[in-house]
């Protein structure tokens, strides 16, 4: 049984602050505000019924299931839906060695005023190393359960200071005689910005804690809220035995911070590796303060508060800024409205598993009455995403899995019926191909993603020679049983770096579970079948039935993932926006919409 | 540069998860990019900070001789029993040659490393960029951001005879900034 372990690495690493791999979508900003989905509504005269909100954490009382220090906790967010299945929300940063922690890391989720949303968090003992390891890839089996609790979102909303603390249970949800501690969960709307800074920080003349050494210094950085009190956004890494440190650059976006003057807490401690840091001394400056020591090259002096108010006692360690770069963060909504376009394409699952057509049973029945099938369906509720989007509405509309008229089973023919063009235009262009291949076109196998999925990534590296500003999209709509899941992570792995995303729509009752292997949003890459690895996760997928059961709109549920997935691709080819003055004019015009 | 070979700019970006006797290694480690015809190589600095975890972000230039089919990427760790290879991975030159995407494109790419017993052994991210010969590219100068990738359009960008969207603009207007 593990419990005696500690991390003290992974306790010493930085938090909150870091920079992502270049490929990763900045998980700060990604979460945080969906510009996609609320251009969408307010474009059609309609506001989002949803705000965006960061919870942040602290528990008090924990077990301690460590045998010779003190449990390492971490939270994950679950949220319950209708059908009992827990899907995840998000997970904070491991803290070594506390029973009394305050979680840094905060989780995203959207709070829909028209639903109820039943969070359930469940508290850990990390018992692995985790320095340096995603904490999104942490094995709960080898974790040890703290704890857990549950309430309703709409509960920690609508209280006055945004709090709620609840008491943490065991399993089954009883407390039985064991005092499992509380857990008390915040809520902040999220605001939208495309600011970040980038600050590197150094220290001098620190006080020294350590009895044998120096101290091993790290410092912690917390912003004031409206409620009161102050929320950490953000820690260093430790420097060992360093009176003079000089940290990593850290970089908050102003999400974190909030705005410029808002008076950050700044404390330096020392670390200790049985969690209990001693405070070297603290300081309060706003981001706006920072950006002034740095060009006056200045240091500013710690304090230690004092029980007698007003009398803080002022230390001689200083902290100067060494480095402060402000770097801007374009959103989605900034791409598209200077002049970037998304294409969509559309590849549509003819495979027999579907039923025969013939039959009423048939995901791809045409009922004589008009009422559409899955597919029908589909396709027009996703229609209305990406007539949106797509500027010219001309989508390449492809079939897969079915035998053609010359006898062959292709999978990638145009659903038109056209040799050499796939193009189709409108919704209705894609209905009507839809059904002129369904008379054409016989039921086969085996389902393969493959083919569509090469046929997409060439277009997109074909655009490439001319221009860098569009984006494609293939949206695969499938009834879900893939009968070669390697062929398919070989091809989304080739596509993996270029500007394509994949939404795979599943339509039916089927067991999507190899869909969620697509979407590896839990973190494991894909690997394709000659050692390469996918460069970042390009595939979403959306089942129909949450959809239609009312979990989520077909809107959110298709654009989730793609701002994120689009914004990691110009980040990493360092593309920006068309000039400025160009996106400013456009978004002036697209606010009259 | 020799007749018919290309340069190729390597930037060795980070690692993942890299094990060495099943346990993660601790430091110094560094990355060793070479054709597979064995002429030249490069090395990266060592990494002493990241752990299993190692971040480079360091820009390897080499030169791929024409018949050269793939390159090999060796990441070793310094131990104080020696220089230890904690695994391989072979990149096929299809992979950043070729295809339908346009000369100078940045590719990142990331590849499954395995160590001297053919077992996984973490991931090593890339990113590779083939050099446009002189010639082609539009500003002589040091700095190429202004240079152009591919060729002007003499074939239509023609996935269903239809008439391109847009006019075609020079990358250059992108403010597109070099590493």
């Amino acid at each position: 049984m593990g419990g005696c372990f500690s991390d003290v690495r992974g306790g010493k690493d930085a938090v909150g602050g870091d920079l992502p791999r270049p490929t990763e979508p900045n998980a700060k900003n990604d979460g945080a505000h969906n510009d996609a989905i609320e251009l969408f509504y307010r474009a059609h005269g309609a506001y989002p019924l949803f705000t965006q909100l960061e919870l942040s954490f602290s528990a008090s009382k924990l077990l301690n299931l460590d045998v010779t220090s003190k449990s390492d906790p971490m939270v994950i967010v679950y949220l319950k839906k209708n059908d009992g299945k827990l899907e995840e929300l998000g997970r904070t940063e491991v803290i070594l060695n506390n029973l009394n922690p305050v979680w840094i890391q905060k989780v995203s989720v959207a709070y829909q005023f028209e639903m109820v949303q039943n969070l359930i968090f469940r508290v850990y003992d990390v018992d692995t190393q985790y320095h340096n390891v995603p904490v999104k890839t942490l094995n709960l089996k080898d974790q040890e359960f703290l704890g857990e609790g549950s309430c309703v979102l709409s509960e920690i909303v609508t209280k006055q200071n945004r709090s709620l603390t609840l008491t943490l249970k065991g399993k089954n949800g009883h407390g039985g005689l064991r005092n499992f501690g509380t857990l008390t969960v915040h809520a902040e709307e999220t605001i939208a910005s495309r600011s970040a800074v980038e600050i590197k920080f150094r220290c001098a003349h620190l006080d020294n804690k350590d009895l044998f050494s120096k101290s091993d210094p790290f410092l912690r950085i917390s912003r004031t809220v409206e409620t009161g009190g102050s929320i950490p956004i953000c820690k260093t890494e430790v420097v060992d035995n360093n009176l003079n440190p000089t940290w990593k650059p850290l970089c908050l976006s102003m999400q974190q911070f909030g705005s410029k003057d808002n008076p950050l807490v700044i404390e330096c401690f020392d670390f200790n590796s049985d969690g209990n840091h001693i405070l070297i001394g603290k300081l309060q400056k706003s981001v706006a303060d920072l950006e002034k020591l740095f060009k006056e090259k200045s240091g500013v002096n710690f304090f230690i508060p004092s029980s007698r108010a007003g009398h803080e006692k002022v230390l001689k360690g200083q902290l100067f800024v060494d480095q402060f770069c402000e770097k801007e963060q374009f959103s989605f909504v900034d791409y598209i409205s200077s002049g970037f376009e998304l294409n969509f394409m559309v590849a549509v699952d003819f495979t027999g598993s579907n039923g025969d057509p013939r039959k009423p049973e048939s995901l791809h029945y045409i009922d004589p009455y008009g009422r559409l099938n899955s597919y029908q369906q589909a396709i027009t509720e996703v229609g209305q995403v990406i007539q949106f989007y797509d500027a010219d509405k001309s989508f390449p509309a492809l079939g897969f899995g079915g035998r053609t008229a010359n006898g062959t089973v292709s999978h990638c023919f145009n659903l038109n019926g056209n040799a050499s063009e796939s193009e189709v235009v409108g919704v209705e262009g894609i209905m009507a191909a839809y059904a002129n291949a369904l008379r054409n076109v016989a039921l086969s196998g085996p389902t393969l993603f493959g083919q569509v999925v090469n046929r997409a990534a060439e277009i997109a590296a074909r655009s490439l020679s001319s221009n860098n500003n569009k984006y494609y999209v293939l949206l695969i709509i499938t009834d879900g049983i893939l009968t070669d899941l390697q062929e398919t992570k070989d091809a989304l792995v080739r596509a993996s770096n270029l500007p394509l995303s994949i939404l795979i729509v599943g339509v039916g009752n089927a067991d999507f579970k190899q869909m969620e292997i697509l979407d590896a949003d839990n973190g494991q890459r894909l690997e394709s079948s000659t050692g390469r690895i996918a460069t970042r996760d390009i595939v979403q997928f959306v089942p129909m039935r949450d959809v239609q059961s009312g979990q989520i709109s077909v809107v959110q549920g298709l654009l989730e993932e793609l701002p994120g997935q689009f914004l990691s691709y110009m980040r990493s080819m360092d593309i920006k926006p068309l000039t400025f003055n160009a996106a400013a004019q456009a978004s002036r015009a697209l606010e009259i919409l | 540069m020799a007749a018919n070979s290309r340069t190729l700019e390597i930037t060795v970006i980070s690692a993942e998860n890299l094990k060495l006797d099943r346990k993660p290694i601790k430091k110094n480690s560094s990355v060793t990019v070479r054709p597979d015809t064995n002429s030249q190589f490069c090395t990266t600095e060592m990494d002493t900070e990241g752990g299993a975890y190692p971040r480079w972000n360091e820009k390897l230039v080499l030169d791929l001789p024409a018949h050269s089919r793939s390159i090999t990427v060796d990441v070793q760790c310094k131990t104080s029993y020696g220089v230890r290879t904690v695994g391989t991975a072979t990149i096929p030159a299809s992979d950043f040659v070729g295809g339908y995407v346009p000369e100078g494109y940045l590719h990142f790419l990331s590849y499954r490393l395995r160590d001297n017993r053919g077992e996984r052994n973490g991931i090593i991210n890339i990113s590779v960029r083939m050099k446009v010969p002189e010639i082609y590219a539009c500003s002589s100068s040091t700095t190429s951001s202004h240079s152009r990738m591919g060729f002007p359009v003499a074939e239509n960008n023609n996935f269903g005879g239809g008439v391109a969207a847009g006019v075609p603009v020079w990358y250059g207007s992108y403010q597109k900034k070099h590493y």
